[in-house]
């Protein structure tokens, strides 16, 4: 195909849309752009176990080129860092506690979700329809749920999300509000 | 344009679409981009409820029911796809293509200078200024950017200085990271 072709507008013909193209798993982007990405290795890595096939011609593609490429780049100016994806630092553990609301009732704290990368409103929706009650986002990563389900929430967030551990949940106890 | 973007800092509201305001943004699409004319049933069907997530700096992004997002905006201009979305219809903007050099500059949200456009390895298709482009790279099949140009295609030739397309959205920045809006 030549370049020309390539950049021409309009669908190709006997294709069918749309398209579905892999993404790295590691970088994220085309696996013909992990190359430019600062944890090279680590999209090799994933290749490998993912889409053995994409390593395959990763790694031919590997040998030669970079000489003339380096050049090339000394040329311009500025340095063309690509940043990595920040990493959620600090520890991926989830907290619940028990506050009180009125003389009598209580609700339920959940906090740490979103460090397992779970989407708050999803799950605040689950453990509404799953306790029948009322639950809600209420922070940037704490859901509020009407009613005391803590001792449950061992159970049912290991049940729903498997990659949270029930020795991952925390126990903060009663809160005051 | 979302180089320092944040999805949990710069969303400051989300929107439901009224149908009639929806129909506008359909017309609108399709006269900007004629090639989407047989496809847009798809990408935004008749039924689906559109909304759109503002966010700060005046940045405005069409999501469907799915969250997927789809088109965005500065201010009031023109709508500009994804790239999440213009890898699955590659075909419907101008495209112009950097050399090998520039990818990594491109990827670290540079804007496309010209030499970058005219240089062997790189080659352009014919457009004026300020059309939205999708940027390719040479020995490369997918888009790695989404800009519109600040000069034609003529004038980056001759000029052959300076920025030649601003750059929008590329691959891994703020938007390319934006999860799906439930
Ligand atoms: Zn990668």
């Amino acid at each position: 195909m030549s370049v020309l072709e390539k950049l021409q507008q309009g669908p190709r013909e006997g294709v069918t849309y749309p398209l579905s193209l892999a993404y790295c798993g590691n970088c994220s982007m085309p696996i013909e752009y992990c190359e430019y990405y600062p944890e090279y290795d680590k999209c090799k890595q994933w290749l490998e176990r993912n889409l053995p096939s994409e390593f395959e011609k990763v790694k031919i593609g590997d040998d030669g080129g970079s000489v003339e490429e380096e050049k090339k780049r000394q040329k311009r100016g500025g340095k063309g860092m690509i940043k990595t994806k920040k990493k959620e630092d600090g520890p991926k553990q989830v907290c619940v506690s028990r506050a009180p609301r009125g003389k009598k009732k209580s609700v339920t704290v959940v906090t740490g979700l979103s460090s397992f990368d779970i989407d708050l409103k999803v799950a605040a929706k689950f453990f509404g329809t799953r306790f029948a009650c009322g639950s809600s986002v209420t922070g940037d990563d704490e859901i509020v749920i009407q009613g005391d389900v803590k001792d449950d929430l061992f159970d049912v967030i290991p049940e729903k999300w498997p990659e949270i551990d029930e020795d991952l949940i925390e126990d903060l106890g009663d809160q005051k509000r | 344009m979302f180089k320092k973007f944040d999805e949990k800092e710069s969303i400051s509201g989300v929107l439901q679409l009224k149908s009639s305001v929806q129909k506008g943004i359909r017309t609108k699409l399709i006269e900007s981009y004629p090639y989407l004319e047989n496809h847009i049933d798809n990408i935004l069907p008749k039924k689906d409820a559109l909304r759109i997530v503002k966010c700060h700096d005046h940045i405005e992004i069409i999501v469907n029911t799915a969250g997927d997002l789809l088109f965005f905006r500065h201010r009031e201009g023109q709508w500009m796809p994804t790239l999440r979305l213009y890898h699955k219809y590659p075909f419907f903007l101008p495209m112009q293509q950097v050399d090998k050099g520039a990818i990594r500059f491109v990827l670290s949200g540079a804007n496309i200078m010209c030499p970058g456009l005219t240089s062997p390895g790189a080659q352009m298709t014919t457009v004026p200024k300020d059309t939205i482009v999708a940027i390719m790279a040479e020995g490369k099949d997918h888009a790695l950017a989404i800009g519109k140009t600040t000069l034609s295609t003529d004038d980056i030739a001759k000029v052959n200085k300076g920025i030649g397309v601003e750059n929008c959205h590329y691959l891994n920045d703020g938007l390319w990271h934006m999860k799906p809006v439930k």
